[in-house]
């Protein structure tokens, strides 16, 4: 059984993104309207929407935030080609509820790219607070703030020309020292004769470069999202694809005379899984804090929801989607209505009908 | 192990019109929105979609049953017999097999304790949702304990020999209680003609199929014509029956034996027409020698075709082993034509008697109690080296990742409640591929809402020896309360964490302060900074510097010269701190006492010009040139003296 707790967004315009903080208390969106607001989690488990500033001149694709050891700290990027970092300041002397003395100031301007800035994603904390972006142009740039306890300073570190337009971006999670850093791109050109759609750079400690390691040429179609699964100390990386299709695809490291001599990696590619169950283009892909779980956006206008097994196999397991019939929500409502008096501050939540309903088989 | 996909619906018209996009949110929450893909290579402008609605989004939760307070004892009471086990198994008992079936026993003890507390609940309850909600609580923990001590009996406390009858009986006999309660009603008020109640003839009937044959004869001796031949007769018969007193007693073969006679004499008897005038006895009889007709008669009766079916084989097969279980209980049920009314329950009932475990395993992960069950079952069984066999009929079955990968999901989901958090942590200790792992992830994202929860944290991650966690939880609740002003408890926590570069950060920050306001905060924690100030140095110099306070407070200021003398000799002072220091020195240059050495004084001359460019400095010069002149006349004259 699913409850759904419905929150008004308040935006001009859909959403493109919605972000959340590392322990899922704060919510970042951003939307056509060119705004980006900041919503809070009170200890009723209420959302309440604590910032809102018009964030760009054009739409905002997306929207990500920091690791909490950086402070409260955003990022996003543009139609308007640009992208920024904004953080939260607390003002002057709070009071202990401190609501309302915040506020959200932009840090810097990233203002390189000539295109659209498709995608923004912080690098994993422990390589200090380093921002990618990639862009229509198709150049992927990695900047730094030298000074975490300064956001107002950022130097671009690296400009990596990519043959092709970038659509989107993920930076590999490893925690293992031992693997050197890591981005997967994908692109969305549309021409399948241009070849592989994802690529996969490294970064060289020795020549200090980022280096293209593998263009992956079994996904020729458009990519639209990619998302690296959290590791959990596998000596291989998972990497979802949305393309026409969701796609998991195996990385292993493959550790030959070559790859030791040269200090390149080279990576073994493997599709695990290909799932044609949206039955149209994929738009996005999103992984649970474990891995065990991916989930899809799709031009049907479906999210489904795919989870690996014990043995290793993705298997489909849920499908949501949207639903105008307003009988069974309002029905509900009513059921609900004495528990939603009695506690007006705390968090609403509606009880979803599901149609194959294998949690309702009788037991007994 | 796959399972049907559900489908869920959002409602709300504009996730229909526009389509959906999701995205995960903490542990076990999806949030989803409406959503449409736009293309950069398009116009930048407002989708249609703009302004006409309001957009929502939705934030997506699994309802998780174990999270509700009536369930949260057998949550942590379970946890407890769950480590028992993890220990016993490294212990290397010698007696394993007895003290898991220990393990089972407590584990079905708890669930019956839930279920107590839950009919309780029940019966209180007074709203009518409430209700509900308990029942269909009670209705799976119920078949979780059916299941759960039918799987005890068959695949871990196995009688030698494989007999299985006398615990299958107990096992009817203890779903369905009420004959045996009816029957102590009855006998309790101790008259004689019972047989005017009118449950009566199914009370004796439920003891006999229950195989209970000392209650039928108690109720048959409250029966009025007891007296009569008849009955006399049948008593005589239910007291001769044989019975299997367990591997001990006398051999299956003599038992056999003993059985074939006793039921040719009871056919005899009922061929003789003994019994036609008493039609209930007659059917009594007939069902013990196993007459179709008669069980056929009975079916009806029969609640539940496990319950037949023990009753069956009690009279006909009382030497059934437990792997033939399989082919009566599907007989059992092709008779009482249930082949297509099996429910849930009954499938994982027949599954087990068909020794099929996989299947038990498959089936009982789709029930309704967040994996409790199927986590804590196959846990036992894999310790009870009962998996293993799998492996060999299963392709790639792994029965030891079977087993982590429900321990892993249960821990996690406990991992997303706000205290069980910790129980969920046990559980994720004892996966031995990715349990660390997991927990590596997780366990910093635990929402510290206060202070003493992060140091659980940090505690926790500390017993693990994940350095990796304590130091990022450290620095991030650092900077919370470098955010909120708290710069004394920012210091503690980076003091915690050793994190040089922050400490640093929070010292300047320290000095800083003290040079706007003239006061030095978190007084409290720069007295005991001890060894901990080795950080970072100008932490080193805040704590020097603090110290260098005390001493001019509390009067002694030829130590607090000293220390002076030491600060400005090492090269530890930040840059925008020097005049403080210097502009310090003044009044004890001016001291009565002579304080400072001409060696002393020297030193400070020289800071002095080095730094007679900082601006800060500037209007103190003079005053700070003829006191450091004035004082090092003196020491001159003094140290003159000294030397004669």
């Amino acid at each position: 059984m699913l409850e759904a707790q419905d929150i008004q967004a308040e935006h001009k315009d859909l959403i493109h993104d919605v972000a959340y903080d590392y322990y899922g208390r704060r919510m970042a969106t951003c939307s056509s309207d060119q705004y980006v607001k900041v919503w809070d989690q009170t200890t009723e488990g209420k959302w309440i929407q604590t910032s809102s500033w018009k964030a760009h001149s054009g739409s905002v694709w997306k929207v990500t935030w920091a690791h909490p050891e950086f402070g409260q700290v955003l990022a996003t990027c543009s139609f308007d080609r640009t992208a920024a970092v904004w953080e939260e300041i607390v003002g002057e002397l709070p009071g202990p509820g401190e609501r309302g003395t915040r506020h959200w100031v932009r840090r810097t301007n990233l203002v390189d790219s000539r295109t659209s800035v498709t995608d923004v994603k912080f690098g994993p904390k422990s390589q200090g607070l380093q921002l990618a972006t990639c862009s229509a142009e198709g150049i992927i740039r990695i900047y730094e703030a030298p000074d975490v306890m300064n956001l107002s300073q950022w130097t671009l570190q690296h400009e990596v020309q990519s043959k092709l337009p970038c659509s989107c971006l993920s930076w590999n999670p490893s925690l293992n020292k031992l693997h050197p850093q890591m981005i997967a791109v994908g692109s969305d050109d549309a021409n399948p004769a241009n070849g592989g759609k994802v690529f996969i750079y490294e970064y060289n400690e020795n020549s200090r470069r980022w280096t293209k390691l593998e263009t992956i040429g079994s996904v020729v179609e458009p990519v639209h999202d990619i998302a690296f699964s959290p590791n959990l100390g596998r000596s291989y990386h998972i990497l979802a694809i949305a393309t026409k299709d969701v796609r998991i695809v195996n990385l292993t490291p493959v550790e030959d005379e070559q790859s030791l001599q040269s200090g390149v990696t080279k990576l073994d590619v493997q599709t695990m899984a290909q799932f044609e169950d949206h039955n149209s283009l994929v738009w996005r892909v999103c992984w649970n804090l474990t891995g065990t779980v991916l989930c899809s956006t799709g031009d049907d206008g479906c999210v489904r929801m795919f989870k690996m097994n014990y043995i290793n196999s993705w298997k489909p397991v849920a499908v949501l989607k949207g639903d105008s019939s307003k009988a069974q929500c309002s029905s509900n409502n009513a059921a609900n209505g004495n528990a939603v008096t009695a506690f007006s501050g705390t968090a609403r939540y509606i009880k979803l009908g599901s149609i194959s309903q294998t949690r309702e088989t009788p037991w007994h | 192990m796959e399972k049907e996909i559900k489908t869920f619906l959002i409602p709300n018209d504009l996730c229909k019109r526009a389509g959906i996009a999701g995205t995960w949110l903490a542990l076990d929450q999806i949030s989803v929105f409406a959503y449409e893909k736009r293309n950069i290579r398009q116009k930048d402008q407002p989708s249609h979609f703009a302004s006409t609605t309001q957009s929502s989004v939705f934030h997506l939760r699994q309802d998780v049953v174990l999270f509700h307070p009536i369930l949260r004892k057998l949550v942590n009471e379970s946890n407890g017999v769950f480590l028992a086990i993890q220990s016993l198994i490294s212990s290397k008992n010698a007696d394993l097999r007895l003290e898991l079936f220990k393990i089972s026993r407590q584990y079905r003890s708890i669930i019956r304790a839930c279920l107590e507390n839950l009919q309780d609940e029940h019966t209180k309850s007074e709203k009518s949702d409430e209700k509900l909600e308990l029942q269909n609580y009670i209705t799976v923990f119920y078949s979780i304990e059916c299941i759960w001590h039918l799987c005890e009996i068959l695949f871990i406390d196995t009688m030698p020999g494989n007999l299985v009858l006398s615990q299958l009986l107990e096992w009817v006999s203890f779903h369905f209680p009420e004959y045996e309660r009816n029957a102590a009603s009855m006998l309790a008020e101790n008259v004689v003609g019972l047989e005017t109640r009118s449950e009566y003839w199914d009370t004796v009937l439920g003891a006999l199929l229950q195989g209970r044959i000392k209650l039928v004869r108690a109720l048959l001796k409250q029966h009025s014509s007891s007296d009569n031949s008849t009955y006399r007769l049948a008593e005589q018969i239910l007291k001769a029956m044989p019975t299997f007193n367990g591997p001990g007693g006398s051999s299956l073969n003599e038992l056999n034996m003993q059985w074939r006679h006793w039921t040719m004499d009871v056919q005899s008897k009922i061929d003789s027409k003994l019994f036609s005038t008493e039609k209930n006895l007659d059917l009594m009889m007939r069902l013990i020698v196993g007459e179709e007709k008669a069980w056929i008669e009975i079916q009806d009766k029969c609640e539940v075709w496990y319950a037949y079916l023990a009753g069956w084989l009690f009279f006909t097969e009382p030497t059934v082993k437990s792997f033939e279980l399989g082919q009566f209980a599907k007989r059992a049920i092709t008779k009482l034509r249930m082949n297509n009314q099996m429910k849930q329950l009954d499938k994982v009932l027949l599954a087990a008697m068909e020794f099929d475990i996989f299947q038990v395993i498959k089936e009982i992960q789709h029930m309704y109690d967040n994996g409790w069950f199927v986590s804590h079952l196959t846990d036992l069984l894999y310790h009870c080296d009962r998996l293993c066999d799998l492996e060999k009929e299963v392709p790639d079955f792994s029965a030891e990742k079977l087993r982590e990968s429900f321990i892993l999901d249960y821990g996690t989901t406990l991992m997303g409640h706000k205290s069980l958090w910790q129980v969920g942590l046990t559980y994720l200790d004892h996966c031995p591929n990715d349990g660390l792992q997991v927990i590596e992830l997780l366990l910093p994202r635990i929402h510290m809402d206060t202070e003493a929860k992060a140091q659980k944290v940090v505690r926790e991650a500390k017993n693990r020896e994940l350095n990796n966690v304590v130091q990022s939880v450290c620095k991030v609740q650092g900077m919370l309360s470098m955010r909120r002003g708290r710069l004394g408890n920012a210091l503690s926590w980076a003091l915690k964490s050793q994190d040089g570069p922050f400490t640093s950060f929070l010292a300047d920050e320290f000095l800083q302060n003290y040079i706007k306001s003239g006061r030095l905060s978190s007084t409290d924690l720069l007295d005991n900074l001890g060894s901990g100030m080795l950080v970072s140095d100008r932490l080193i110099f805040l704590g020097k510097y603090y110290e260098f306070h005390k001493l001019y407070q509390s009067g002694d200021y030829r130590e607090a010269a000293a220390l002076l003398i030491s600060l400005l000799a090492s090269k530890i002072i930040p840059k925008y701190f020097w005049y403080i220091l210097l502009i310090e020195s003044i009044p004890l240059l001016e001291s009565g006492d002579l304080l400072f050495s001409s060696n002393d004084t020297f030193t400070i001359m020289h800071c002095m010009e080095e730094k007679k460019d900082v601006p800060e400095l500037k209007d103190k010069l003079d005053i700070l040139r003829l006191a450091a002149t004035r004082n090092l006349s003196r020491a001159l004259t003094f140290e003159a003296q000294i030397i004669e």
